[in-house]
């Protein structure tokens, strides 16, 4: 055990007395939280800017204006007719709502009209405030309808209206789909980094076969069973530490709301983290060269992590390849995340829980098999 | 007391068999030479020695143990310098030996004695802190050795040390395999330099087709392949050399003459150099030079294999 502590103490101090190892170890991880910032992050409350045109110029049209003015996430800026499109073609506003002449006689003769809303950007833009606008709208024409034509009934009942004082508290719901969304993006990065992580560190086993730095080593009390469980311990430690980085500084300095208690992610990862070894000591295993062993690692992580879902959804791919995603432990890690962040207790995912640990014993099996077959000093084992 | 015991040794590597039926003993205090060309099994046999591969049959004690048994007390008991550089580049000098040195369970004070003491051996203690690619490739094989030496093991296995440096490093090399020598460590020492092995190994086994076909001391060895010895006297003229008259002396069995060289073959049990000293004298003919002209290891490791050493 003393001789395995030794290779570990010494390769961790060799390893990070590099400032690059420091940088594509520890500070990588955090690149997957930074592009999920900059693609799902920003502020949340989304401005609408609305160009108002009032030819009306009665009070009606100033108060229903005052009123859009109110509305929150909705900034109002009166601008002329003929300025309309060039406005909302430069994209300056969303949409220009436009009281034509005749506006308020429409309202008051309880049958609304003369009002235009002009966008480019769909229903999507205009519906939020449509609802807001047109339900003002109605029920001013309902006040109308019930003075019966009365004016100065009409004027009691619409300042009334106007006057009226009354709180309303509202409670923004959270979006846990954009959290969500967030966790996955930044895990699918955490997850192609402990791949490259892992198969930089297990490269270090052809390294010290290229040097020979291997056969010297096993010419001493270490034997290979040590000296890969010595390469297998450090990978765990760096991986381990990769994930809890991640995790940490996703929850507490980017407050990104996993949906999921933080030693339950972090307990999927690390089971990751074993998949990931045992993964590239197969490459290792099968490879004669440090370039082979890139080569491969460029054919199966690539592919696998993109096929996953690591980057995107799963589920916008084709049928085909969601099948053979099925197979791939990149997906079911991260399916496990999801299934939690869904609420389901940590016990009932059980079976997800055995099969990554399936995924992570088949591999290791794989190596170990591989490594023993070995007979030649030239090669190892 | 034996530290090294090889009996019955094979390795096989599918049908082809790299050691066979190898049987050897290195006694304490030994330098321990091991001739054989590429492929002649001898790397093989030293990797069993290390431990690093296991053989197919037979048995190797270390210091009366046997290592196959007793894995961690024959390598405990070895340190290996091999032919390939195994250092680390990104790790300096000092921290080179002391991660070796580190594996043989030395810690703290004396781990830190042990690596001076090595750098200080090898001749590198003001190197100590320098990163191997700084270092000459003569300073890499010292650095080499010091990694194999720190933890004082009583075999050290030196598998051409001296391959690729400078003249004045191999010297430095081989009074340090003295030196080693005279502190107590036996040594096996391979080395595709023949006058290296000549040098300083106490007892050669030539290895061949995985067989020891010859073992002794170097003496020994040169006395196997042949008889007789030449004699090589050189004269201004060779006008009045009478070839029957020398021939006619006891022991001598031929003479050649080449230009002004006299060669002269003769029995190695027959003292009779005075009398052919006498013979030029009393014929007038003016010695210039004289030599002995013994068999050398190189001979004799051709005559034996059917193979020169280096041309391998």
């Amino acid at each position: 055990m003393k001789d395995i502590l030794w290779l570990i103490q010494n390769t961790l101090s060799v390893t990070f007395r590099k400032k690059k190892n420091i940088i594509l170890y520890l500070c990588m991880p955090l690149i997957g939280i930074f592009i999920s910032l900059l693609v799902y992050g920003g502020d949340q409350k989304a401005i609408l800017h609305v160009g108002i045109v009032n030819q009306d110029n009665s009070e009606i049209a100033s108060d229903t204006i005052k009123f859009l003015k109110g509305l929150e996430n909705v900034k109002v800026v009166e601008i002329p007719n003929a300025k309309t499109k060039d406005k909302i073609i430069s994209g300056d506003v969303d949409s220009v709502i436009t009281f034509e002449k005749g506006y308020s006689e429409s309202v008051l003769s309880g049958n609304p009209a003369h009002i235009q809303i002009t966008s480019i950007k769909g229903a999507q833009i205009t519906g939020f405030v449509k609802s807001y606008l047109y339900q003002y709208v109605d029920n001013i024409s309902t006040i109308s309808i019930a003075a019966a034509g009365n004016q100065q009934t009409f004027k009691q009942m619409y300042h009334d209206f106007q006057q009226t004082n009354y709180k309303l508290t509202t409670h923004s719901l959270e979006d846990t789909s954009k959290n969500k969304n967030m966790t996955n993006q930044t895990i699918g990065f955490l997850i192609m980094i402990m791949l490259m992580s892992a198969g930089n560190m297990s490269e270090i086993i052809l390294l010290d076969k290229e040097n020979r730095t291997y056969f010297r080593l096993l010419s001493t009390p270490i034997n290979a069973r040590k000296y890969l469980l010595a390469n297998v311990s450090v990978n765990m430690i760096i991986m381990t530490i990769q994930v809890l980085i991640t995790l940490t500084i996703m929850k507490i300095l980017f407050n990104i709301g996993i949906s999921m208690s933080f030693w339950q992610a972090a307990f999927v990862m690390i089971l990751f983290s074993f998949i990931s070894v045992g993964l590239n000591l197969v490459i290792v295993a099968f490879s004669n060269s440090r370039s082979a062993a890139g080569a491969m690692q460029n054919l199966i992580i690539t592919p696998t992590v993109m096929i996953s879902g690591c980057f995107w959804p799963v589920e916008v791919m084709p049928k085909t390849l969601q099948k053979i995603a099925d197979f791939l432990p990149q997906r079911w890690t991260l399916a496990t995340l999801t299934k939690l962040q869904e609420g389901n207790s940590f016990s009932s995912l059980s079976l997800n829980f055995m099969i990554l640990i399936a995924f992570a014993a088949a591999f290791f099996l794989i190596a170990v098999y591989r490594f023993s077959r070995n007979n030649s000093t030239q090669n190892f084992v | 007391m034996n530290v090294l015991e090889i009996k019955n040794l094979t390795k096989k590597f599918s049908d082809f068999i790299a050691v066979d039926n190898m049987s050897l003993t290195v006694a304490e205090g030994e330098i321990f030479g091991f001739l054989g060309a590429n492929g002649a099994g001898k790397s093989t046999t030293i990797n069993m020695i290390a431990g690093l591969l296991r053989s197919n049959e037979g048995v190797i004690n270390i210091l009366g143990k046997n290592a196959a048994k007793n894995s961690r007390f024959a390598k405990m008991n070895i340190g290996m310098v091999p032919q390939d550089l195994a250092i680390y580049e990104d790790m300096t000098a000092y921290e080179n030996v002391k991660f070796f040195a580190g594996l043989y369970g030395l810690r703290g004070q004396e781990l830190n004695e042990r690596v001076e003491e090595a750098l200080e051996f090898v001749g590198l203690q003001d190197k100590h802190k320098s990163y191997p690619n700084s270092f000459s490739g003569g300073m890499k094989r010292r650095l080499n050795i010091a990694c194999a030496i720190a933890h004082r093991p009583k075999l050290i296995i030196m598998d051409e040390p001296t391959v690729g440096i400078d003249p004045q490093s191999r010297n430095y090399i081989l009074n340090s395999v003295r030196k080693l020598n005279e502190m107590g460590c036996t040594i096996i020492y391979t080395s595709h330099y023949m006058e290296e092995v000549e040098e300083i190994c106490s007892r050669i086994a030539i290895i061949d087709h995985g067989k020891i076909i010859a073992e002794g001391t170097k003496e020994q060895l040169k006395s196997i392949i042949t008889n007789t010895k030449d004699l090589w006297i050189e004269v201004k003229s060779t006008e009045k050399v009478n070839v029957e008259s020398i021939k006619a002396i006891n022991g001598v069995e031929a003479v050649q003459i080449d230009e002004n060289l006299i060669k002269i073959n003769s029995d190695t049990g027959v003292n009779n150099l005075n009398k052919i000293i006498e013979h030029f004298i009393n014929s007038h003919l003016e010695i210039r030079s004289l030599q002995e002209k013994a068999p050398n290891l190189e001979t004799v490791f051709l005559t034996l294999t059917g193979r020169n050493l280096r041309d391998q």
